[in-house]
């Protein structure tokens, strides 16, 4: 039993030399072809690798093939001749270096693309939430018509809701601005290959929130003067950055038309800033009415200084002419308004939004002096006094020249 | 070491290596010609397919030895023809016989001092000389 076991043991033995023996036997010039072929197919590899772990792979590749055939490198130099295994060798490595460079490049390109998404992602997403609960908030203004109280503190909301929605659009554009005007051309240019794959990009995402800002403005419901001052101040940190960075933003994302698409913008912040002035000025208008003050009509910032001279000034003119105290009681509403709502409340936001300057308001300041001066009525009662007193000194000297003739005749 | 003879008008060079470090595998075209652009060398495979008894063949194999002598067989060959470059010509200088069964899948490999064939389908391998198979010797 034991000898048939050996004897099947020594033929397997002999069967598998024989096979390995067959397959061992090879054709030089298979040998070449085969490496020819690999080297080919890495070569094709590193070209069309995306990514640095498929790089890694093809590097392990290279040192495979390079340990697998440099016994047959003699062969392989022949058939390369005047190419050599060493020469094929560093041409791999080469292609492969500049391949990691370039797919290391595109892997922070699409870094920054990905990333770039992600934060329009989460700006777009949060804008529609503010943009959901503004909307929520109008139609709750529209149904508290009959609770005075209730709907007050629903504006109030409201006006708070814009202004956050103002400062986070505000700090989105000054990292827009940040970004893109510390990026050099190759960044941009890199960027610009990539920018295909963006669903919505920056200028897309500006064109949209300046519609949003316009509908907003022809939907005004329960805001008042400081609502559009805040929005006028809004307006022209838009065109600030847009002037900044409008240029290289569109030629980055828009590279097909840039200047169409700075056009579209600009069209955009014109009409913004034409719905913001019809309702600023009708609502200053409003507000200086609703206080008794007429003032011509007004459509820009200069009108509205020449509107307020012109009030002054003709009611000066009357203060002057007749000295009433209806003209005084004129004054004193103005002056009032003018000190207590126009300066204390808005002056900083009429400053800042265009509206007024430091010196236009220091000049009625100034004129409101002489108004007051002329405006306050003058009293009868000095002269009545010097009238009483010019008669008290009559009297007592008549009286002192009686006494003295009566003395006189006596002695 | 190569050394030269002058004699009279004639000059000859002695210990000239011809060898193709690589056999080539060539394809006929459809006048069954073959031609060896790194080698240069061009010429019918007819009168080879007519010695075989066949009328066409996909691929020839083809090497030169040492001493300048081509070695010619292809798959389905009985014989690995030997032939002496001439004046535009290739001489036959010997057939070897592979009667016992044909060479299915021949290769030529070039080796120090002789050509090795290898019929890789049983991994047989053969070693060559433009007189016919060289008998290895036994240790």
């Amino acid at each position: 039993m034991n000898t048939i076991i050996k004897n099947i043991s020594v033929f397997i033995v002999l069967s598998l030399f024989t096979v390995f023996s067959a397959i061992a036997q090879q054709s030089d010039y298979q040998i070449q072809q085969d490496f020819q072929t690999e080297y080919t197919e890495l070569l094709e590899r590193i070209e069309q690798a995306g990514t640095s772990e498929a790089l890694a792979e093809i590097e392990d590749a290279i040192n495979e093939l390079e340990t697998n055939y440099n016994e047959h490198s003699d062969i392989i130099n022949a058939a390369l001749y005047p190419e050599t295994f060493e020469n094929v060798f560093t041409t791999l490595r080469n292609n492969h270096a500049e391949a990691v460079e370039n797919v290391s490049t595109i892997e922070e390109l699409n870094e920054e693309i990905l990333s770039l998404e992600s934060e329009l992602d989460s700006f777009r997403s949060r804008l529609e939430r503010m943009n959901q609960e503004t909307a929520d908030l109008q139609q709750k203004i529209r149904e508290s018509t009959q609770n005075e109280a209730r709907q007050a503190a629903l504006i109030r909301q409201y006006r708070e809701n814009i202004e956050e929605r103002n400062l986070f659009v505000s700090n989105f554009l000054g990292d827009l601005l940040s970004k893109y005007q510390s990026m050099d051309r190759a960044q941009r240019q890199e960027i610009t290959e990539a920018a295909g794959r963006l669903e919505e990009n920056p200028v897309d995402l500006i064109q949209n929130v300046i519609n949003e800002y316009i509908t907003m403005m022809e939907q005004a419901e329960g805001l008042e003067t400081p609502d559009f001052v805040s929005m006028k101040a809004q307006h022209g940190y838009f065109v600030e950055v847009w002037n900044q960075i409008g240029e290289q933003l569109t030629t980055t994302f828009m590279p097909d038309n840039p200047e169409q698409a700075r056009a579209n913008v600009n069209q955009l912040l014109s009409n913004w800033q034409e719905s913001i002035s019809t309702n600023l000025w009708a609502s200053l208008q409003t507000a200086f009415s609703e206080n008794d003050i007429q003032l011509n009509e007004f459509s820009s910032s200069e009108e509205f200084n020449e509107a307020i001279h012109n009030y002054i000034d003709s009611s000066y003119e009357a203060s002057v002419d007749a000295n009433s105290e209806d003209d005084y009681q004129v004054y004193r509403n103005f002056n009032s308004f003018w000190n207590d709502t126009v300066k204390t409340e808005w002056g900083e936001m009429f400053i800042e939004g265009d509206i007024l300057t430091q010196a236009q308001i220091a000049a009625v300041d100034m004129k409101l002096d002489n108004w007051r001066d002329e405006a306050t009525p003058k009293s009868n009662l000095t002269f009545i006094l010097l009238i009483v007193s010019v008669a008290v000194i009559i009297g007592l000297i008549v009286l002192l020249l009686t006494r003295k003739s009566d003395s006189g005749a006596k002695s | 070491m190569i050394g030269t003879v002058s004699c009279g008008s004639s000059l000859v060079i002695e210990n000239v290596d011809y060898s193709q470090p690589l056999e080539s595998v060539l394809t006929p075209n459809s006048e069954n010609v073959v031609h060896d652009q790194r080698y240069a060398i061009k010429f019918s495979v007819s009168p080879i397919l007519e010695a075989e008894g066949v009328e066409s063949v996909n691929e020839i194999r083809l090497i030169r030895n040492a001493a300048g002598y081509y070695f010619v067989t292809a798959s389905g060959f009985q014989n690995v023809y030997v032939f002496a470059p001439g004046e535009g010509e290739l001489e036959l200088e010997n057939s070897i016989d592979f009667l016992e069964d044909n060479l299915q899948e021949p290769a030529f490999n070039q080796r120090s001092s002789y050509i090795e064939l290898v019929d890789l389908s049983d991994g047989e391998t053969y070693r060559l000389d433009q007189d016919g198979i060289i008998e290895e010797e036994t240790e």
